[in-house]
C-alpha cells in the first residue's frame, strides 16, 4: 500500500471502490491456536494486517490504539526475533512493555507458571505473550488470566503469529493474493515443530496443496493426520523430497536441531543436508518464481543452502517485516475484544 | 471408633451378585452386621422392580490404590482414601507401596494399618508390598516378612520392575510364598519424556508419544519370564495391571489359554475415556468418532492436566480392547489405580503435571455408563468389581465371601441407577480433586456403603 | 431504513457545491490547499467537493484518505471491530492547509482522533474542517469551518449519511436508536 498519490482523484483510495462488506465480528479473547479460527477470521487478520503495514510505512511509525495498554512479553525460551518482533509490535501501537524472561525471574526459583501469571496481572499487565517449552502452556494461563493470552509458542504444539505471518507473506505474493490451490511445501523436522503444526491449520483453510516433506524420522504421526486432514481438510505426506518439491509454489525450509543426532533421529547433519537441504539443484524442481521461507533461525548449510537463504526467491527477510505487521494486527483486535467485567 | 454392627432392611430392590451368577428382584436383611436373609422376589412380588432403579450389589474391592501415607499427606492420608472408598462403594482396597518410605518392611504396614484404625473407618485395608528395597528395582524387599505381616501381593508400581533379572527372582520367591508379582508394565526406553498416547491426538497437541509398544514390550518380558520362572515354580503368579492396549491385551489372552498363571486388570478410564478428551471432547470411549476437530465433539479447553495418567488413555481401538478383556475374562478385574494428587503437583502445565488419576469415586459412574450404553452387562461390570479382585486376595481379606451370602459380614453397596450425581471437587471425599470427570455427571449415585456389617458411607438425604 | 429523511440528493449536490465555494474562499485562492477525507464517507465527498473546485476553479487538489480508527479513545467499547480501512494520503503535508472532510459532526472525537493522526504524518500550516451535517453535542472544545446544514438531534437519535459510492444513494436520514445486541467474547 502506498502513502503517495498524485493530485489526480480519480486515483485516490483504491480502499475506497471496496464495497461495505459485512462486518466480522472478532470474538476471541486469547490466541492460543490456530485451529479454531474461521477462514473469516483470518481474511479479518490480514486486513487487519494490511492496515498495519500502511502504519509501518509512515514517517512515525506509531499509533496510539493501545496507548495504557500494558502489555507483558513472559518468554520460557530463549527467543531473540519473536520477542523482539512483539515487544516492537506492541511499542508501535504505543503499549507499555515488560519483558520479562524465565532466566532473570523467579521462575529458576521454582515459581509455578500459575503464580507467574497471577503475579504479572497484579503488577497490571492486561496483556500476556509467553513461549513456554511445554505443549498447551498457554491455556493454563489463559484460564487463570483475565486479559487476553497471546501464545508466542508452546513446544512442539503452536506458533500462531508464525503462522499468520507465513500466511500473509504467502498471500501477498501470490498473483490474485490467494493460496487456493497452491502447492506449497513444508520442509524438514515437522515432528519437532511447533511452526509446521500451526501452518498446517491455516494453510489448508487458505486451501493451499499442502505437503510436508522429511525424513520418516522425522514426520513420524504425521500420516494419520494427512489422512484425517485438519478438520477434514487434508494435505500430503512424503519423505521423497524431489516428488514434495516438483512444481512447487512455496517451500519454506524448517530448523533442524542438533540434539536430533542425540535422539538417534538422525545419522548426521551432513546426511540431512544431503538428503534434505533446500539447495539451488533441488529448487530448480520448484516453479520458476517459487517463493523460498524460513521461520528462522537458520542454520546455512544444513536445511538451507546460503544462496538460495539470500537467492532472489527468497521471501525471509519478509518474513520478519509482516511478523511486526501481523503481531500488531493480532494485539489491537485482542485489545478490542470486549471482556465480562 | 467404628460404628456399631447395623440393623437394615431393604426391599424391593434389584440385587446383583455374581458370586452366585445371578441377578434379579430381591430384599435383604442384616442383622447386627451379618446378612441374615437375602431373598429373591418373583411374580407377583417382584412386579415393578427393574435393574434401572435400587441396586443392591456385595461391596466392591479395588486392587489397585494410592492413599498416598506415610509421606504425601497433602494428597490423599488413608482416612481420606477409606472414606474415598466408601463414596465409590468399595469395602476393600488394596494400597501400592509406593510410599514415602516405602512399604518395603512391615514397619510401614503396621502404620498405615494403624492409620486405618484409627480413621473408623470400616472399609477393609490390604496393601501390597514393595519388590525391591526403596522400590529402586536394585535389592529384593523384606518379601518373606512383608508376607507373614500378610500383604496381597508385590509391586514396584508408578514404575515398573525395572531388570528381568529382579523379575525372576521376585517371581520365584514370591511365587513360593504363593503370592503375586503385581507389575505396572512399560517399557522406559520408549517413554522417556512421553506425555500422552503416540498417535493422531498427540502429534496434533504436540505432545511427546508414549508408544502403545512400551507397554506390549514390557509385557512379552514379564510373560516370558514367568514362562521360564513357573517351571521350577509353580506357585509363581504375576499380575499385570492397568493395562491400557490392545496388543498386551492380546499376550495375555494367549499366555492364559497356555496356561501360565497370569491375571490382570483395567481401570475405568482407560476402558471409558480415550486419548481425544486430551484435545477437549468429553465423550465416552465407545460414543468416539475419527477426528474430533472435525466432529464438533471439541467442548472443552485442551491439555486438562487431570487427563495426565500413565499409562496414557489410548485410542478408541483400545479402549474398546480393554471393554472386550473384561467381557471374554482376560481382564480378571476393574481396578482404579486411584492415583490423587495434590494441586500443585497437577495444576501446572500437561507435561509436567504428575501422573494419575483420582479415581475411586468415579469408578461405578463410569462402568455403569458402559453397561447404560449397552456395552457391558451389569452381571459383568459388578463382577469385575467383586468376584474378580477377590480371586486375586489370595485370601487374605477378612470377607468370608464376594458376594451377598446369608450369615457372612455384610459388604455391601446400594446405588441408584435412575439418580444422576454432579462430579465436583466438593463432591469427592478424596484429598484428590484430580479427576477428569469434574463438571460431569454420572449415573448411579451411592446411597449407602457398608462393610464389615458396619455403615462405611451414607448419603446425606438417603 | 426507518429513518425520516433530512436531506435530499439534490440538497447534498447543493451543500457539496456551497462548501466547495466556501472553502476556496476562506482559503483566498487554492494554493496549500489539501483535501483530507475521514474514512468512511469523508472520503467520497471530499473528492466531489476536488470536482467541484477543479470545476469552478480549473485547480485540481489533491486528496487523501485518513482512517483514525487507530486514534480512537473507545478500543475497549467497540463491540465488534472495525473494519480497518486505510490510509492513504498525498505526499508531504509541511505547510500545507488541509481541509479535513467527514459527513457528520458529533461529539468531535472523530476530529480529535483525525487532528492526532494528521501531526504523526507531519506539520501542516493549518487544519480546518468541513462537514456535511452539524448535529450537535459536542463533548470537545471543536467546531467545524464549513457546515453543509445544522441538524438539531437528540443524543437518542442517529444521523445517517448515505453516499452513491459507498451505499448506493444519496441521502440523509434520520432515526431512533435501537439498540443492537453485543457479541459475547469467547476464548
Amino acid at each position: 500500500m502506498s502513502t503517495a498519490i498524485g493530485p489526480d482523484a480519480a486515483a485516490v483510495p483504491s480502499v475506497d471502490d471496496v464495497p461495505e462488506s459485512q462486518p466480522i465480528a472478532w470474538r476471541h479473547r486469547h490466541l492460543l491456536d490456530v485451529d479454531r479460527l474461521s477462514t473469516d477470521e483470518l481474511d479479518l487478520i490480514m486486513r487487519t494486517t494490511d492496515a498495519m503495514r500502511e502504519v509501518l510505512a509512515r514517517p512515525i511509525a506509531k499509533v496510539p490504539a493501545l496507548r495504557g495498554r500494558a502489555v507483558t512479553i513472559l518468554f520460557y525460551e530463549a527467543s531473540t526475533r519473536t520477542r523482539v518482533s512483539f515487544e516492537v509490535a506492541a511499542k508501535n501501537l504505543s503499549a507499555d512493555v515488560v519483558n520479562i524472561a524465565a532466566s532473570t525471574s523467579s521462575v529458576v526459583k521454582g515459581e509455578s507458571l500459575i503464580d507467574t501469571v497471577r503475579t504479572v496481572e497484579a503488577l497490571g499487565a492486561q496483556m500476556l505473550v509467553m513461549r513456554h517449552s511445554s505443549s498447551g502452556a498457554p491455556y493454563l494461563a489463559a484460564d487463570i488470566f483475565s486479559g487476553s493470552v497471546l501464545n508466542g509458542g508452546d513446544g512442539w504444539h503452536a506458533h500462531p503469529t508464525q503462522a499468520l505471518l507465513d500466511l500473509y507473506t504467502m498471500r501477498e505474493r501470490m498473483p490474485g493474493g490467494s493460496l487456493a490451490g497452491r502447492k506449497v511445501v513444508i520442509l524438514g523436522d515437522l515432528l519437532h515443530s511447533r511452526v509446521a503444526r500451526s501452518n498446517i491449520w491455516t494453510l489448508t483453510a487458505a486451501g493451499a496443496d499442502l505437503w510436508l516433506c522429511g525424513p520418516a524420522t522425522l514426520v513420524r504421526g504425521f500420516e494419520a493426520w494427512a489422512n484425517r486432514g485438519a478438520a477434514g481438510r487434508r494435505f500430503h505426506l512424503t519423505t521423497s523430497v524431489d516428488e514434495a518439491l516438483r512444481d512447487a509454489d512455496v517451500v519454506m525450509a524448517l530448523r533442524i536441531q542438533r540434539e536430533r543426532m542425540a535422539g538417534g533421529l538422525l545419522p548426521s547433519m551432513r546426511e540431512y543436508a544431503a538428503r534434505y537441504g533446500l539447495t539451488r539443484e533441488r529448487l530448480a524442481l520448484a516453479r520458476p518464481d517459487a517463493l523460498v521461507m524460513h521461520p528462522g533461525p537458520m542454520n546455512e548449510g544444513v536445511e538451507i543452502a546460503p544462496d538460495v537463504a539470500a537467492g532472489p526467491q527468497s521471501v525471509i527477510t519478509d518474513q520478519v517485516t509482516n511478523g511486526v505487521a501481523v503481531r500488531m494486527a493480532v494485539l489491537y483486535l485482542l485489545a478490542g475484544t470486549r471482556v465480562p467485567s | 471408633m467404628t460404628g456399631p454392627a447395623v440393623d437394615l432392611e431393604i426391599s424391593r430392590a434389584w440385587l446383583v451378585d455374581p458370586a452366585a451368577g445371578r441377578e434379579g428382584p430381591g430384599e435383604i436383611v442384616v442383622r447386627d452386621g451379618v446378612f441374615e436373609a437375602v431373598t429373591w422376589l418373583s411374580g407377583a412380588e417382584a412386579d415393578g422392580i427393574g435393574p434401572d432403579g435400587v441396586v443392591i450389589a456385595p461391596g466392591f474391592v479395588d486392587f489397585h490404590v494410592h492413599l498416598r501415607e506415610p509421606g504425601n499427606e497433602d494428597a490423599e492420608t488413608v482416612a481420606t482414601g477409606l472414606a474415598a472408598a466408601a463414596h465409590g462403594g468399595f469395602t476393600t482396597v488394596c494400597a501400592m507401596p509406593n510410599t514415602d518410605p516405602a512399604l518395603d518392611e512391615p514397619g510401614v504396614l503396621t502404620q498405615i494399618r494403624a492409620a486405618a484404625a484409627a480413621s473408623g473407618s470400616p472399609v477393609e485395608l490390604l496393601a501390597h508390598g514393595a519388590v525391591t528395597a526403596g522400590r529402586t528395582g536394585e535389592q529384593l524387599a523384606a518379601i518373606g516378612e512383608l508376607a507373614d505381616a500378610g500383604v496381597v501381593g508385590f509391586s514396584d508400581d508408578g514404575a515398573p520392575v525395572r531388570s528381568a533379572t529382579i523379575l525372576r527372582s521376585a517371581l520365584a520367591y514370591a511365587g513360593a510364598l504363593g503370592l503375586p508379582i503385581v507389575d505396572h508394565a512399560e517399557d522406559a526406553s520408549l517413554t522417556g519424556g512421553a506425555e500422552a498416547n503416540d498417535g493422531y491426538v498427540a502429534t496434533v497437541l504436540g505432545l511427546r508419544g508414549w508408544p502403545t509398544a512400551a507397554e506390549v514390550a514390557a509385557v512379552g518380558r514379564d510373560l516370558a519370564v514367568l514362562a521360564d520362572v513357573v517351571r521350577d515354580v509353580p506357585g509363581a503368579r504375576l499380575h499385570l495391571t492397568h493395562l491400557s492396549t490392545a496388543g498386551a491385551l492380546d499376550l495375555v489372552r494367549a499366555a492364559k489359554a497356555a496356561g501360565l498363571p497370569v491375571t490382570c486388570d483395567v481401570t475405568p478410564h482407560h476402558l471409558g475415556l480415550t486419548d481425544e478428551w486430551l484435545a477437549g471432547a468429553r465423550r465416552w470411549a465407545w460414543e468416539a468418532g475419527d477426528d474430533p476437530w472435525s466432529d464438533g465433539a471439541l467442548v472443552g479447553p485442551p491439555y486438562d492436566p487431570s487427563l495426565r495418567v500413565n499409562p496414557p488413555l489410548r485410542g478408541r481401538g483400545d479402549a474398546a480392547a480393554c471393554l472386550a478383556a473384561l467381557l471374554d475374562g482376560t481382564a480378571d478385574a476393574v481396578a482404579t489405580d486411584h492415583a490423587p494428587h495434590t494441586e500443585v503437583d497437577k495444576a501446572v502445565e500437561f507435561g509436567l503435571a504428575s501422573n494419575g488419576i483420582s479415581g475411586l469415586e468415579t469408578a461405578l459412574g463410569i462402568l455403569l455408563a458402559a453397561v447404560d450404553a449397552g456395552r457391558l452387562p451389569l452381571l459383568r461390570a459388578i463382577g469385575a468389581l467383586t468376584t474378580g479382585p477377590m480371586t486375586l486376595l489370595a485370601g487374605r481379606s477378612r470377607r468370608e465371601a464376594a458376594g451377598l451370602v446369608e450369615g457372612t459380614a455384610a459388604d455391601l453397596v446400594v446405588f441408584d441407577r435412575s439418580a444422576s450425581w454432579a462430579v465436583t471437587p466438593e463432591s469427592l471425599a478424596s484429598r484428590g480433586k484430580n479427576s477428569p470427570l469434574i463438571g460431569t455427571e454420572l449415573r448411579g449415585r451411592v446411597l449407602l456403603t457398608v462393610a464389615g456389617g458396619r455403615i462405611a458411607y451414607e448419603a446425606p438425604d438417603a | 431504513m426507518s429513518g425520516r429523511q433530512i436531506m435530499t440528493a439534490d440538497e447534498i449536490r447543493r451543500a457539496t457545491i456551497r462548501l466547495s465555494h466556501e472553502i476556496v474562499e476562506k482559503q483566498a485562492g487554492t494554493d496549500g490547499l489539501v483535501l483530507i477525507g475521514i474514512q468512511r464517507r469523508g472520503v467520497p465527498l471530499a473528492r466531489r467537493i476536488a470536482a467541484s473546485i477543479a470545476e469552478h476553479e480549473g485547480a485540481a487538489l489533491p486528496v487523501g484518505a485518513l482512517d483514525i480508527t487507530f486514534y480512537r479513545d473507545d478500543l475497549s467499547m467497540v463491540a465488534q471491530q472495525p473494519v480497518v480501512k486505510g490510509t492513504e494520503l498525498p505526499t508531504g503535508i509541511d505547510g500545507k492547509t488541509i481541509v479535513l472532510v467527514d459527513d457528520v459532526l458529533y461529539t468531535g472525537r472523530t476530529i480529535r482522533a483525525a487532528m492526532d493522526a494528521l501531526v504523526d504524518f507531519g506539520r501542516p500550516q493549518a487544519i480546518r474542517l468541513a462537514v456535511l451535517v452539524d448535529r450537535g453535542h459536542r463533548e470537545l472544545p471543536i467546531r467545524a469551518d464549513h457546515v453543509g446544514k445544522n441538524v438539531p438531534t437528540s443524543r437518542e437519535e442517529l444521523v445517517r449519511v448515505h453516499l452513491v459510492e459507498v451505499d448506493g444513494l444519496d441521502e440523509v436520514e434520520i432515526e431512533r436508536m435501537v439498540a443492537a445486541p453485543q457479541p459475547e467474547p469467547v476464548a
